[in-house]
């Protein structure tokens, strides 16, 4: 089956990244969110050929609800289906959102992935992030735009503010969680 | 914002992944709902009286909404997440209930066939599972909040065994309150109370579990 084999590569590639991601390794995060997001591509287009133009939205939306759901991975699974399972809910949220019933009618497993090959993207999304990090609370977005766009630590982030380290934390936590409902595509922004 | 820049601002500074998200939003929720059931009992019905605590009675009660509240608690942990294997958690809230239940027909077998009747009604079998689904409700919205903050892909499922936790939670706080004595009415009726309350989760899972 060149179905299972292309699955389990995708599988025995992402595991140990992920699971060195999970006890803390950012490079390693980053690498497996890459890998991620280029299965997520190729998913979602397969799957939305009526509307391209949303796929790498839907992209974006599904990374960052990975991220702030990365808690309820269970190391027993498989990294693959834990990340289509949230892929398939995006979508099928997508869908119900636009009213699109009659698209849940089409098989959403049926899909031979080997046939997914990746066009050309430069990972240019229609809706733009930044923007939507402007819309989060003031402490939220400090806490975001320090951390994680500045780079600083998060103890030079509390220096900085003079918040306690853990209200950092809990900030950029917060906000990544509220970034993540802001970014439904269609949604009712 | 392109993807990969996306990707390396969640990395940075990314850390490692929370733990036992699942263990406590759910710990927090039932604490929550148990002290505002106990409360509501206590205002609304007023305590057994104490000489009760000397029995077995409110204990029992207390075991059995307790370890269904385990049994459930895990199933609605598993529920939370996008895939999860279900078969030991439900098969654990069947057994609980289960055991209730053979309890409850012990002591019936056990009671004279001329009481038998009054021992399972009581003089509260019409209002017992209408005042437990009642005293969940606050447990219900905790329990439904914490769900909803995690990632449940199965909305139906998820409402209903958040339901079933939030009823044991008022199963506990009621029985506080109530002075039933039977275990086959504890069997029957705060079964029933609690399966309502999962009833109305599993109608409210869909609108409110929406992430």
């Amino acid at each position: 089956m060149p179905l299972d084999t292309i699955q389990d590569d995708f599988e025995s590639g992402l595991k140990p990244l992920w699971m060195r991601a999970q006890s803390g390794d950012d490079t390693a995060y980053a690498q497996a969110l890459h890998r991620i997001a280029h299965r997520l591509r190729g998913y979602f287009r397969r799957r939305m050929h009526s509307q391209p133009d949303d796929v790498e939205d839907l992209v974006q939306e599904t990374l960052l609800a990975l991220h702030v759901q990365r808690g309820t991975y269970d190391p027993t699974l498989p990294v693959s289906a834990w990340v289509l399972a949230i892929a398939r809910h995006k979508l099928v949220d997508l869908w119900r959102r636009r009213g699109r019933r009659d698209n849940l009618h089409d098989a959403l497993d049926d899909v031979d992935e080997a046939l997914l090959v990746a066009m050309p993207n430069d990972g240019s999304a229609q809706r733009d992030l930044d923007k939507l990090l402007h819309e989060l609370p003031a402490a939220q977005r400090q806490a975001i735009l320090l951390t994680k766009v500045e780079g600083l630590s998060v103890a030079e982030a509390s220096q900085r503010t003079g918040a306690s380290e853990s209200a950092i934390k809990v900030q950029v936590h917060r906000g990544l969680k509220r970034l993540a409902l802001l970014v439904k595509v269609g949604g009712a922004a | 914002m392109k993807t990969d820049a996306l990707i390396e601002m969640l990395a940075r500074g990314a850390g490692p992944a929370p733990r036992a998200v699942a263990a406590r939003r759910l710990a927090l929720a039932a604490g929550l709902g148990l002290l505002l059931s106990a409360l509501l009992a206590l205002t609304l019905i007023g305590p057994i009286p104490t000489t009760m605590y000397a029995t077995p009675v409110p204990w029992m009660k207390f075991a059995y909404a307790g370890s269904l509240a385990l049994a459930a608690g895990w199933l609605t942990a598993r529920l939370a997440r996008p895939i999860a294997r279900l078969e030991t958690p439900r098969r654990s809230v069947v057994a609980v209930i289960g055991a209730m239940v053979a309890l409850g027909t012990l002591a019936l077998i056990a009671t004279p066939s001329s009481e038998r009747m009054t021992a399972l009604l009581g003089h509260s079998w019409l209002s017992c599972p209408w005042n437990v689904l009642a005293f969940s409700l606050p447990a219900l919205a905790a329990s439904l909040w914490a769900v909803r903050g995690m990632a449940p892909t199965r909305p139906h499922a998820a409402g209903f065994a958040a339901g079933l936790f939030a009823g044991t939670v008022g199963a506990m706080g009621y029985a506080l309150s109530c002075p039933e004595q039977s275990a086959a009415f504890v069997a029957v009726w705060y079964t029933l109370g609690i399966g309502l309350t999962g009833a109305l989760g599993a109608l409210l899972g869909p609108r409110v579990l929406r992430w």
